[in-house]
């Protein structure tokens, strides 16, 4: 396979793996983080309230409101676009992150298992993950926030491929 | 020979009846401390005169019943163990898959004869309750079950350590190296048959030339022992444990006669003294400990490359250990030098190898190819080991740069000062005396002493097919991963990382630590390294013009 594509322009040296997640995740990652957020929020009004603490203390709570509200606006646009997966028949290229950026690399040939989580949240907005994991407990390849129909082909492509390759994948 | 799933002929073994005799008791010596408690409240008119006797008759009934639904059976294919009473459980895992097969011995396993057996098969390993261990079996049967298990293509069979049962074992020729080879046939399998390979492989085995000692235990490598610290671990425990019985048996252990005058006439010594006596008291307690430790565990290490090119590690004075890891399972090795060690010259070797996690507690010792040693012992048992030049093992490594260092740096001083910050901040509230946080300062040269450290130490190198890192200053480690055992990479840059072009390159692996890191890397010569080590699988995700 000849190198092509466009240069990743996170890291020059790798190109940029070809497939975006669904757009729908940024609406999923935005809901989570400002539900995420509220909650913070929520116990801080208790605690102030209940515990009686000075009007000072008001601010604080201002100001995690405010961070909360920032990081639901920016990081799900941010992620959406450092989210990105390929497949070819030999690896499963993946980048993730978005403060922190990483690239994984997995051979086919050393993938042991297959399987797809949905949480409730992306079962609400259609969305689910495939997770590939690897003989090494360094960590499985996560791809998430696709569409449903994409994690389903992805889940039996990489079914039929990994089946097709004999040894024990260390 | 057929494969079929279940293979009804193949008989269920059971363990050692003689495990009958060994789990009580060590259940009871594990119980002993709680027992030792009611003995006390009893003798204090309490009711709990029958608790003890109700324990032990729990222990009893509870080791026969895990005798009678532990049963294990190897077939051509796979390893079955089979337990629990209620909820019977079935493990199997196919023979290929089994990396390791460790034996060990308690002393009260020695003087019956019994081995435990833990098989290692990489994956099942990471779950409690669902390890190939068989706990125990007979000695001669434990070493045919090894054999077994590791043959392939031939076997060795070495004489055994700790006395094995001659009745079982009827040998079939010298070697050369004046190693019995022997024909096994367990008492317990009874007739040929069952376990069909294990005979020829014994026959071809014969022909094998003898095996090599790769290391030995020097007792002039004692002197290291003080410097693992072990002992302050152990004092941990007993200074916990005296506080604990202290306070559930009501007993003033500063109020018995002797520790009572020994702590007046210690009071009366100046304060200056009293540290200093404390301090000194207490590294020679370490001292002697540790030391004890590692005579203990070390004693008769002998670490031996078997005519089929696996690794036997034997130990131990009064517990023996020996472990046997197959030579297609061993990925790299890695020498490690704590702080203390690396300042004597000494250093240890793991092995880093499939099966054998490090670090994983009763796992731990399994993969350890040399016990604290001198370096130059350590470099060359790495070496050997892996069949490179010992100049991997000590040669330079290439730095990662100046970008590198200054983060080196960064992350030192910004984390000193924010203890520090932390320190004044909690001096000023609580209005303590100012020497506490002005002492705090020392921190500040600590730390960019560690930082300079690190950074000496940081570096890496692809050469003769191996990747090494070096990494770590309290503890430096320089691992040496064969680039066949890398399954996959992991590239990780922070926001940070990302402004000075730097890049953390991680080779994930089934073998050892799972992961082996180079961080801070320029972002070019990690891809560089990257793709000489794995060049099919990292080339096609490069850019254009970057290939090669």
């Amino acid at each position: 396979m000849t190198p092509d594509g466009t240069a990743d322009r996170l890291l020059p040296g790798l190109r940029t793996p070809s497939n975006q997640v669904s757009r729908r995740a940024v609406t999923y990652w935005t809901a989570r983080a400002a539900l995420n957020g509220l909650v913070v929020v929520a116990v801080e009004v208790v605690v102030v309230i209940a515990g009686g603490l000075a009007p000072g203390w008001w601010i604080a709570v201002a100001l995690s409101a405010i961070i909360g509200a920032v990081h639901a606006a920016i990081m799900p646009h941010w992620r959406y676009r450092v989210h990105r997966w390929e497949v070819t028949d030999q690896a499963l290229y993946t980048r993730s992150g978005w403060f922190s950026v990483q690239w994984r690399i997995a051979p086919i040939s050393r993938i042991q298992t297959i399987d797809s989580h949905r949480s409730l949240g992306e079962r609400i907005f259609g969305l689910a993950n495939v997770t590939a994991s690897t003989a090494s407990a360094a960590g499985p390849v996560h791809i998430r926030g696709l569409d449903l129909s994409t994690a389903d082909r992805l889940l039996d492509e990489l079914a039929i491929a990994t089946g097709q390759i004999p040894g024990d994948a260390t | 020979m057929s494969g079929s799933a279940s293979e009804p002929d193949v008989v269920w073994l059971r363990l050692s009846p003689r495990s009958l005799i060994v789990r009580p008791t060590m259940d009871l010596l594990r119980l002993l401390p709680f027992l030792l408690g009611l003995l006390y409240l009893r003798s204090r008119g309490g009711s709990a005169n029958y608790w003890g006797v109700g324990f032990a008759l729990l222990a009893v009934v509870a080791s026969i019943v895990r005798w009678l639904t532990t049963r294990y059976r190897i077939t051509d294919e796979r390893v079955y163990v089979r337990r629990g009473l209620l909820s019977q459980k079935v493990l199997s895992v196919s023979r290929d898959r089994v990396r390791t097969v460790d034996l060990s011995a308690h002393v009260l396993y020695r003087m019956l004869g019994l081995r435990r057996v833990s098989i290692g098969t990489g994956r099942n390993d990471r779950r409690d309750g669902e390890s190939f261990r068989l706990d125990a079996l007979t000695l001669a049967d434990a070493e045919a079950l090894r054999a077994l298990l590791l043959a392939a293509p031939v076997v060795r069979f070495a004489t055994s350590t700790a006395g094995g049962e001659p009745a079982a074992v009827d040998a079939a020729g010298i070697g050369p190296a004046g190693v019995r080879h022997a024909r096994v046939r367990p008492a317990q399998l009874g007739p040929a048959g069952v376990w069909p390979e294990a005979s020829a492989h014994f026959d071809a085995a014969a022909a094998v030339a003898g095996d090599t000692e790769i290391a030995r235990l020097h007792p002039a490598w004692i002197r290291f022992a003080p410097l693992t610290l072990t002992g302050m671990v152990i004092i941990g425990v007993i200074f916990g444990f005296i506080v604990q019985f202290n306070d559930a048996a009501h007993i003033d252990v500063a109020a018995i006669g002797p520790v009572h005058s020994l702590g007046v006439e210690y009071a009366g010594v100046p304060l200056g003294l009293r540290i200093l006596g404390g301090v000194l008291a207490v590294v020679f307690c370490i001292a002697v400990i540790s030391t004890a430790g590692y005579v203990a565990v070390f004693w008769n290490f002998r670490l031996v490359r078997l005519g089929d090119g696996s690794l036997r590690q034997t130990r131990g004075l009064l517990s023996t250990r020996s472990t046997t890891i197959d030579a297609r399972r061993l990925r790299g090795v890695e020498i490690s030098e704590p702080l203390l060690l690396r300042a004597a010259g000494g250093a240890r070797c793991i092995a880093i190898t499939t099966g054998l996690r490090v670090g994983r507690g009763a796992e731990r010792g399994g993969s350890l190819l040399l016990p604290p040693a001198p370096r130059s012992v350590a470099r060359r048992v790495a070496a050997d080991v892996m069949g490179i030049t010992e100049q991997l093992c000590t040669g330079a490594l290439v730095q990662h740069g100046p970008r590198a260092r200054r983060r080196r740096y960064l992350r030192a001083l910004a984390s000193s000062a924010l203890i520090i910050g932390v320190v004044a901040l909690v001096c000023w509230a609580a209005s303590g005396p100012a020497w506490i946080w002005l002492g705090s300062l020392v921190l500040l040269p600590l730390g960019a002493a560690l930082a300079a450290d690190r950074y000496r130490n940081l570096g890496h190198r692809l050469t003769e097919g191996r990747l090494v890192t070096c990494t770590g200053s309290l503890v430096r480690r320089r691992s040496i991963l064969a680039t066949e055992g890398i399954i996959g990479w992991r590239l990780h840059q922070s926001w940070f990382q990302r402004r000075q072009g730097l890049v953390t390159l991680t080779a994930t692996s089934a073998a050892g630590r799972q992961h082996y890191a180079a961080r801070d890397m320029p972002a070019a010569e990690a891809l560089a390294v990257a793709t000489a080590a794995t060049g099919q699988l990292v080339r096609p995700f490069l850019a254009a013009g970057q290939d090669g």
